[in-house]
């Protein structure tokens, strides 16, 4: 049991933003009023801010891609986080091991990270790859849009066939959601070509791109998910495709669910890019912006980019071949059958650079002027930057000041060609709780998590900020509090105490099971079918939850 | 000056990352921390120290072979081995000169950016060469090797030269983008993946076949469309 005394609570879902004590017992937030302060850890948190735990939307921290990455970038590892003491050593500078992810996210104030794309036929190494994660709570998203199957039942128009066989994925992967990526693309890559717009077709199948979005969101909206699905626009990073996105967005048109969005769209910035090519390259967050701020069913999340180095990794193969064409770095490409393909690159951002400067501007854009209700913080870890820098994102939105004072040093391209040095709002605490705990959660339909209200989990953070008298100027003092937790607290263990890491347990992975929702028996004929000619065989494709660490079924249904 | 032996025959190796910066101050450079295989220690409880004069010189007297790191980064300064050497000298190292009279072991002058390196016996393999994974290797600086030298020398050289007055094993030059290499003896495979730069032999060498012959010069690789030049020395 712990008590967390007069701390200045900010949580928008129950509309609290003031003294109050907190209450923990059993791992959860409870309501008691009667307490016996004797029995309990008290934390005095008097002039300090106290939320929920952050939610990461999306950060690539486990699965095949990262692993490959680390081994293709050993130099990674010569930065040392933390040495082997009482607990885990961890190394790494934008590619981190697995406590080091765990260990850095609490420090922060994070208490859990979903991996975004993991592809079916890897699966098993993505949830040994989060077990080896301490603390957080974690889930995975298992990818889409480029699997045979899934084109086959959307060129029959079968969207009960493809909700079945979603059901049937996240239950043999304990998957958590839909996770698209280039839909159409990256199979039309394996013949060469890309998908550059929604109205491309997948070669030898009569599908568009528009087709598979739509049809999945169809099936996940007859499925009623927690999560929406989860997509990575076509044309990522190429100068103009902000037109793609717009396109995309539109697709969800019509479609509603009274919880949440139906479309979810990450790293946007990577998406938002205006011109015709790279000399023209600029910002195209405007219409972007419009849109999501009238639409009540899409969110997105930020992607912003942090100067420094990163590692860029995908499911989009044909992006990042692009990308190793273009910067000559060091690459790996795994292709994944029938499923999906990835890709690994290199990165550094740098303030020189005026591609760098506008995609770092256009992020901020996003940040700035998107509702926070309906976006998240995110640097698409690791193709952005590190994750342990969400406290410089989140200063850089609350400061204004921050902002000028880093746009000096970026290149004077983005002061024509991006709309940030225009923008004059600076973002309230209680706007970064939201963009970080529950906007997140409600995203994710995760509803223990993102606030403080009776029966949530208890995800507890002290910072050493005190919001009556904060003040945006103060950016520095503002990153570090960020940045190194006074107090975080995972499911009513005390995990951080003034920055250092003071308690390791073991976080849960979430997965869904919306097999209630559905038939197996529609979709056995063309599963058995398929695996007649895969590689794995159909007993030994997917995950038992005996073999992880702590799985929580959440079901529907 | 500041002299150093060691106090025992080493069993694991020692890390020891000093510089000529710790010459001038006895004390410092008596609790100067090492690393004995997992165990860290100061420098004086290994070896023993003595001080003479005020210069910039560290003289290390004894075997030195099992002791890696020497020099590390330094910026001026000299270092003298009167012995063998171990491995990882004067990596990343800008400035100064090491003087090495015994032989030498792998990495020497790994990553460095300015100064001198001078082995008289033979060095093992990776002279100049990046830590895995880097993408550029010697960026600047000198290296004589007076004996004989092992495989991969000057890989992802930028810039600088490597001198090598005997022969070398394979690998020499591998994705050069700079600078120039001089092998005086025999050696086995060059040039590959080349992009720029010189590298000079004296004795026998296997060329990889991705080399437009010219007059007096090869130039490659032609397969990363490199302008590499790969000379042969005539007396």
């Amino acid at each position: 049991m712990i008590l967390v005394k007069n701390g200045h609570v900010i949580d928008p879902v129950n509309g609290i933003n003031e003294e109050m004590d907190l209450f923990i017992k059993n791992g959860r937030i409870s309501s008691e009023f009667k307490i016996n302060e004797k029995e309990c850890e008290v934390i005095d948190a008097k002039g300090k801010l106290v939320v929920a735990g952050a939610i990461d939307i999306h950060a690539h921290i486990a699965a095949r891609k990262i692993n490959s990455g680390r081994a293709m970038r050993p130099e990674e590892f010569r930065r040392v986080r933390q040495k082997t003491g009482k607990f885990r050593a961890a190394v790494g500078r934008t590619l981190l091991t697995a406590p080091a992810i765990g260990y850095e996210y609490v420090k922060m104030g994070y208490t859990t990270a979903i991996e975004p794309a993991t592809p079916s036929l890897y699966t098993l190494h993505t949830h040994e790859e989060l077990d080896s994660i301490p603390i957080i709570d974690k889930a995975a998203l298992p990818l889409f849009g480029n699997w045979h199957l899934v084109f086959k039942f959307i060129a029959e128009n079968d969207i009960e066939k493809l909700a079945s066989f979603i059901s049937w994925v996240l239950e043999k992967m304990k998957g958590y959601g839909v996770k698209v990526v280039n839909p159409g693309g990256v199979e039309a890559w394996m013949y060469g070509s890309n998908a550059h717009s929604i109205d491309d077709l997948v070669p030898y199948y009569d599908v568009s791109v528009r087709d598979i979005i739509t049809g999945l969101i169809k099936a996940n909206e007859m499925l009623d998910l927690p999560h929406s699905i989860h997509i990575h626009c076509n044309n990522l990073g190429e100068p103009g495709n902000y037109e793609t996105t717009v396109d995309t967005m539109k697709l969800a048109n019509g479609i509603r669910n009274n919880r949440r969005q139906v479309l979810h769209v990450t790293h946007v910035q990577f998406n938002a890019f205006s011109g015709s090519g790279w000399k023209d390259m600029g910002s195209g967050t405007e219409e972007i912006i419009k849109l999501v701020n009238k639409s009540d069913n899409i969110t997105i999340d930020m992607g912003q980019v942090i100067f420094g180095h990163a590692t860029t990794m995908t499911a989009d193969g044909p992006f990042q071949f692009d990308l190793h064409k273009l910067l000559k770095n060091k690459w790996i490409n795994l292709d994944v059958e029938l499923e999906t393909g990835t890709g690994v690159v290199p990165l550094i951002y740098r303030p020189s650079s005026p591609v760098h400067s506008v995609m770092w501007a256009i992020a901020l854009e996003l940040g700035l002027l998107v509702n926070p209700d309906k976006n998240v913080i995110s640097t698409d870890y690791p193709n952005g930057g590190p994750f342990d820098r969400y406290p410089y994102i989140m200063t850089l939105l609350l400061s204004r000041k921050y902002r000028e004072k880093e746009m000096e040093r970026a290149h004077k391209y983005l002061q024509r060609a991006a709309n940030l040095p225009s923008i004059d709002i600076e973002r309230t605490l209680e706007d970064i709780v939201k963009m970080t705990r529950s906007s997140p959660a409600r995203i994710l339909g995760m509803h223990n998590k993102g606030h403080l209200g009776e029966g949530a989990d208890a995800d507890v953070v002290v910072y050493d900020i005190n919001p009556a008298e904060f003040n945006p100027d103060k950016y520095r003092e503002i990153e570090k509090a960020l940045s190194s937790a006074l107090f975080t607290i995972k499911g009513g263990t005390v995990v951080v105490k003034n920055g250092k890491i003071a308690g390791d347990i073991w976080g849960r992975t979430m997965w869904v099971d919306a097999t209630l929702r559905t038939t197996a028996e529609i979709i056995e004929p063309d599963l058995e079918e398929y695996f007649n000619y895969y590689t794995v065989n159909r007993e030994n494709y997917g995950v038992e939850e005996r073999w992880m660490r702590r799985a929580e079924r959440i079901e529907v249904g | 000056m500041l002299i150093i032996k060691p106090k025992i025959d080493f069993e694991v190796n020692v890390e020891a990352e000093i510089t000529p910066d710790i010459a001038t101050d006895l004390e410092y450079a008596k609790s100067f921390t090492v690393y004995y295989g997992k165990l860290e220690m100061s420098l004086a409880e290994l070896f023993e120290v003595e001080k003479e004069g005020d210069s910039k010189v560290i003289v290390l007297e004894g075997d030195f072979s099992r002791v890696k790191w020497i020099g590390k980064g330094m910026l001026d300064g000299e270092i003298i081995v009167r012995g063998n050497a171990g491995a990882n000298y004067g990596a990343f190292m800008k400035g100064g000169k090491i003087v090495i009279e015994g032989n030498a072991d792998d990495w020497i002058g790994a990553e460095m950016e300015g100064g001198e390196i001078i082995v008289k016996g033979d060095a093992k393999n990776l002279i100049g060469c990046p830590y895995w994974g880097d993408l550029e290797g010697m960026k600047g600086g000198k290296i004589v090797i007076e004996g004989n030298a092992g495989n991969y020398i000057g890989e992802k050289m930028v810039s600088g030269e490597i001198e090598v007055r005997g022969k070398a094993g394979d690998f020499i030059g591998t994705e050069m983008k700079g600078g120039l290499i001089t092998i005086h003896g025999d050696c086995g495979i060059v040039g590959g993946d080349m992009k720029a730069g010189e590298i000079r032999i004296g004795g026998i060498f296997e060329l990889v076949p991705a080399f437009r012959e010219t007059d007096d010069v090869f130039v490659g690789d032609v397969n990363v469309k490199g302008k590499g030049i790969v000379r042969v020395l005539t007396l």
